[in-house]
């Protein structure tokens, strides 16, 4: 198996620890993930799609071009990124005019699109191509005794007719919970778990208000299931929650911390990474969780 | 030699317009067997019939041309004008020149009246060779069949029996009654639906005109108006009905428990069972596939016989039964028995069915504490699983381990209604199902005033409370205190702490977001044709629209009429609707049904085909062909030949186009005519 | 209810032509909607209590009310979630109406600075989230100083700038883009 690894902004520029972990795990669980040299940003919802629907398929249908070349499908764990290639992968291939404006366009820098690249979540190859059997026998760590809130993220679930792989009812995910479950953690379902975190274009325009929606969530988590450890399948939401517990409970809005880490940062830590470059750079510090994991308490 | 008339009507503007009449009357005139032109400015008023008659009277003319709107609105009044005078009906022909000429070519007056004089010359070339025709009629059957024993079908029967016919009310269930017999109180009255509907149940059991074939359905028909022959199967029972008193003993001594569908899935029934206390017929029958064998008793087979006490070892069942009814030594066929009846006029109220919440993710299906409204009706009914109580739906496993008495069932505080819940919905159905605002308003109001200190909100999309009396009911009802708010639920989740559920909406009159946590939540979920519909009406011959009800003749002015004469529909068969309306509608379609019976006889048009027996040769190439099921090879003086059945053949001349000797004659519709015509087109 | 809109509003004075351009610009269904709410209780924007969410603007730009909204923050509060175009009964893909008003502020120039910051960066870098502090914290997990994007491949950068100026984008004359 191989796969274009699509990095996106975040992940390489924000949180290297996350890319770091991402070229740990898939190639020993048998995946190969080649470089999509020359990417660019997705491109992002503040960016072209508020600019342009044609300019954002475009830069997009950019991107899947090189993994097209690569004769490789694309493989990303940011929601925004996994979101904005499948809506425009989707309304390339639904509709003629969009697409035929979009290969003009490409045109003109020596690139036509042809649609052979599919869009997938490295959440989901994790689950489906590679299998909760090979996880559970390629772990040295397992999370017995932990339990994990889950937080899928909004670009994971809908629109749920652009993406490739869909859950079976994305009201109620099992894909994430499945995961941690396999590597032996509880994953309680929570009444607010498909809920917004409140980042992106919400954050930007008005911290408090994004505070405030992220405020709720973290409290019914807390009171709901009461969790060691967030567990998310999207980087933007990593952001959120690591840098938003933080603000919050120095704030003295909430007297609990909660860490946070991707579910490619786990499964990480529990393949026998190194903590130091997978999980480096949280802000909201999961040190006592990893060193509960690692047998180091 | 004929004398054929020709009378061009103006159709005020409609023809005059487009076309140079006084141009196509000269042309007229130059026609052969032409003996008079006349035009008027409406040919089909008083004044422009006269024109016709006076001349037929006159002697003037013996075949009548008219060259003027569409036959199919006037082709009747202009034969009837014939035959008045005393000229055959059938010896007259209608030209369109509007719609297939002014109206196509308003802005070319030049081809418009050259088109008209074509026609006209084609219409004539015919009319010289037509021939008087006699119209024949077929017996109706005095007798009509109801499909659906609902309320709808119910009143229908009844009026037709009251008339005097014999009905045979045709019921897919073991008793008549349909949803209405499964609703607790109806709007606007709040009368008790039992108490209302059991006198009519009553009635249409007792009537000496109805024959009542419940736990049946229709498996074919054949024929037309006047003589349909429908072929009814009557499903096996497993229980002698002409013996079964409905006392009860066997359904209290079944061990078998299944989902009852009466109860929509809220409650659990016996294999074998009565559908509800009030059932009419009051019989058992027995559901096969749910059925344990006790003892391995199988039906069909004689009993064991007890070694030590010489007795037949009997199924519980078997055994309380007094009558006998309940015999398994019996060699019962599986496939019930087939009865064929002949009536004269069918009507179709086969009702609706709910959908089901599984298919509504966003709203949490998988509580139990989330119900369809229907659930919620036999949940308060007196003959539903709590007899009326109203508990929390997750508190109902309980029943299952006590005795009821000694059970404590937490009852819920706040409910939330939701409406249009697959209605008004493109991923459903677009269409409104019209009954739910006033029923959620009924339930909230029954429970408001049985319990007053309940929260009761409802979240519509519009309030839609136009029938008699509604408005009123829905005011009274926000007096009351049920809280009203406009704005559709987004989702529901699950609290984990007893089972409640958080809702989440936006109230538009507030302008803000909303929530709030439930015990129960009920949702209108959208009204849909019963399961099945499709099918009989492909049995029957009549069309079902985009959305699967029935579709009736004319949206406006025929809706109790088919595209097939003879049936008639009515109900929610046709579309969602409430009580009154689908009584008014059965009595509609009771009334027009009565019609054809009431005649005795049905015409039949003789513009059909008739087979030569002198030059058929039996080849049977026409009998597959015919899309009416009319023709049938039969032995004539030791040779088989073809013979069409004048009340089936619909004249659409497939056989005698198809027939290689030319042996089918299509009456007002000959080859020599047609060609006659062709030739007339296709000259200069 | 908030200081955008006058009081009264005067439904003769509104704008004409604004449904087809929200059309034209990527929000073709927007006249499908029947105003139900449903996409109003679970939108993140609404719950956050800003004034301008999807079902609001939907029916304000369906009266023709654009001047008064041109420059409100909400538009650009959408994540983008999708909730609401998930549970629409009427198709009407809020989010993508939501997009189209955007592309439309974008032209009338009415846009947030962190927006023209992105599009800066993004045709600068080839990454609309930039940080200059990205070496060191490469170096610290291990892995390359430049991730191999447009930071590490200058031709690849200049292939994307050339795609940026066939965009819109270089029409609106936003940003710098020789």
């Amino acid at each position: 198996m191989r796969f274009g690894l699509f990095l996106g902004c975040n992940i390489p520029l924000r949180r290297p620890d996350l890319e770091y972990a991402l070229r740990y795990i898939y190639p020993k669980l048998g995946v190969e993930l080649v470089d999509l040299e020359g990417a660019s940003c997705c491109p992002t919802w503040g960016t072209m799609p508020s600019v342009d629907l044609a300019g954002w398929c475009a830069v997009s249908a950019r991107n899947m071009c090189i993994a097209e070349e690569k004769g490789v499908d694309i493989l990303t764990v940011c929601g925004s990124c996994y979101g904005s290639l499948s809506e425009t992968r989707h309304k390339m291939l639904h509709n003629p005019e969009i697409r035929d404006e979009v290969n003009r366009m490409l045109g003109k820098i020596g690139r036509e699109w042809k649609g052979t690249s599919q869009v997938r979540h490295g959440v989901w190859v994790l689950y489906k191509d590679i299998g909760l059997d090979k996880i559970k026998e390629s772990i040295k760590y397992r999370l017995d005794g932990l339990t994990i809130a889950v937080q899928p993220g909004c670009h994971f679930l809908w629109p749920s007719e652009v993406y490739v792989d869909k859950e079976k009812n994305p009201f109620r995910p099992r894909v994430l919970i499945e995961l941690c479950e396999a590597i032996g953690a509880e994953a309680p379902d929570f009444s607010t778990i498909t809920d917004c975190c409140g980042t992106g274009g919400l954050r930007s325009t008005n911290l408090e208000k994004s505070l405030k929606l992220f405020e709720r969530k973290i409290k019914s988590i807390k009171e709901e299931i009461d969790p060691d450890l967030v567990v998310t399948s999207c980087s933007s939401c990593l952001l959120q929650y690591d840098g938003s517990v933080k603000i919050l409970k120095e704030k003295g809005r909430i007297n609990f911390e909660i860490p946070t880490l991707h579910f490619v940062q786990l499964l990480a830590i529990c393949l026998g990474a190194n903590p130091d470059q997978v999980a480096g750079l949280a802000v909201t510090g999961p040190e006592e969780v990893i060193k509960k994991i690692r047998g180091e308490v | 030699m004929t004398k054929i008339g020709v009378y061009i009507c103006h159709c005020g503007e409609n023809i005059a317009g487009a076309v140079d009449i006084e141009e196509v009357k000269k042309y007229a005139e130059t026609l052969s067997n032409v003996a008079v032109v006349r035009d008027n400015l409406f040919m089909c008023s008083d004044p422009g019939q006269e024109l016709i008659k006076q001349d037929i009277k006159d002697g003037l003319v013996d075949r009548v041309v008219v060259a003027a709107c569409t036959p199919r609105t006037h082709e009747p009044i202009f034969r009837a004008a014939c035959e008045e005078a005393g000229l055959n009906k059938y010896l007259f022909e209608m030209v369109n020149i509007r719609d297939q000429d002014s109206w196509a070519h308003w802005h070319d007056k030049n081809g418009a009246t050259e088109k008209a004089k074509k026609l006209i010359k084609s219409g004539v070339a015919k009319a010289a060779l037509l021939e008087p025709l006699e119209e024949s009629y077929v017996e109706v059957k005095q007798a009509a069949m109801v499909i659906g024993g609902g309320v709808a079908g119910m009143f229908a029967a009844l009026d037709l029996a009251d008339m005097g016919y014999k009905v045979y009310l045709v019921e897919k269930d073991p008793s008549i009654g349909g949803n209405m017999a499964k609703l607790d109180k109806t709007f606007p009255t709040n009368d008790c639906s039992a108490c209302i509907l059991t006198p009519i149940m009553v009635q249409v059991a007792t009537n000496p005109n109805i024959e009542l074939m419940t736990y049946s359905e229709v498996e074919s028909v054949d024929g037309s108006i006047g003589n349909f022959k429908v072929k009814v199967r009557k499903k096996q029972t497993y229980v002698d009905w002409s013996k079964c008193t409905g006392c009860g003993d066997c359904v209290k001594v079944c061990p078998s428990r299944v989902p009852d569908e009466f109860n929509e899935g809220l409650g659990e029934r016996k294999a074998i069972y009565i559908q509800f206390p009030q059932a009419a017929p009051k019989k058992a029958v027995l559901d096969v596939g749910a059925c344990k064998e006790c003892g391995g008793r199988k039906l069909g087979t004689p009993p064991e016989i007890n070694e030590k006490t010489g007795n037949p070892k009997l199924a519980p069942c078997e055994k309380v039964c007094k009558t006998g009814a309940c015999d398994r030594s019996i060699e019962w066929n599986p496939e019930g028995e087939i009865v064929e009846v002949e009536v004269g006029t069918i009507l179709v109220a086969t009702g609706y069915k709910v959908m089901e919440k599984k298919n509504f993710k966003e709203y949490c299906p998988e509580s139990p504490n989330v119900i369809t409204a229907m659930q919620f009706e036999r949940l308060i009914s007196a003959t539903g699983p709590t007899e009326g109580e109203l508990v929390k739906l997750s508190e109902l496993p309980k029943l299952k381990k006590k005795k009821k008495k000694d059970v404590k069932l937490e009852k819920p505080k706040t409910i939330a209604f939701i409406s249009c819940v697959g209605s008004r919905d493109v991923r459903y159905h677009t269409y409104c199902s019209k009954i739910c605002c006033m029923y959620m308003l009924k339930e909230a109001r029954i429970l408001k005033e049985k319990y007053p200190d309940l929260d009761i909100y409802i979240f519509f999309i519009d309030v839609r409370t136009p029938g008699k009396d509604f408005e009123e009911y829905y005011t009274y009802c926000k007096e009351l205190g049920i809280k009203v708010i406009t704005g559709r639920v987004s989702g529901i989740e699950r609290v984990p702490e007893g089972e409640r559920l958080r809702v989440r909406a936006y109230d538009v009159d507030l302008q803000s977001p909303v929530e709030l946590i439930s015990d129960m939540v009920v949702l209108a979920t959208a009204v849909e044709p019963s399961d099945g519909l499709k099918e009989l009406a492909r049995r029957l011959g009549i069309n079902v629209g985009a959305e699967g009800f029935l579709k009736e003749l004319h949206t406006k002015l025929y809706p109790v009429e088919t595209s097939v004469a003879g049936i008639y529909i009515c109900g929610c068969a046709q579309g969602p609707r409430d009580i009154p309306e689908s009584v008014a509608q059965a009595k509609a379609a009771a009334a027009a049904a009565a019609v054809p019976l009431a005649q005795g006889k049905v015409k039949v048009e003789p513009l059909i085909s008739e087979v030569d027996i002198e030059k058929c040769s039996g080849c049977g190439i026409c009998a597959p062909l015919c899309p009416y099921a009319a023709i049938s090879m039969e032995e004539t003086g030791g040779k088989y030949r073809a013979k069409i059945n004048v009340a089936l053949c619909k004249g659409c001349g497939v056989c005698t186009a198809a027939c290689p000797v030319k042996a089918i004659k299509l009456h007002g519709f000959t080859t020599e005519q047609i060609e006659a015509q062709i030739e007339a087109l296709g000259g200069e | 209810m908030d200081d955008d809109l006058p009081t009264p509003v005067i439904l003769t004075e509104l704008e004409k032509g604004v449904i087809e351009e929200i059309k034209e610009h990527g929000g073709e269904n927007i006249d499908r909607c029947i105003q139900c709410g449903k996409c109003a209780g679970t939108c993140p924007v609404a719950l956050a209590g800003f004034p301008w969410f999807n079902k609001r603007l939907i029916h304000a730009l369906g009266l023709g009310i654009r001047e008064e909204i041109l420059d409100v923050p909400s538009p650009w509060a959408c994540v983008s979630c999708n909730k609401c175009t998930e549970i629409c009964p009427r198709d009407v893909k809020p989010f993508e109406v939501i997009f189209a008003l955007r592309r439309v502020l974008v032209e009338e120039l009415a846009i947030p600075t962190l927006t023209m910051e992105g599009l800066r960066t993004l045709y600068e870098y080839g990454h609309a989230v930039y940080q200059t502090t990205y070496p060191e914290t490469r170096k610290k997990v291990g892995l390359p100083e430049k991730p191999p994007t447009t930071l590490a491949y200058p031709e690849a950068l200049k292939e994307l700038r050339a795609l940026l100026r066939e965009t819109k984008l270089d029409e609106v004359g936003l940003i710098p883009m020789e």
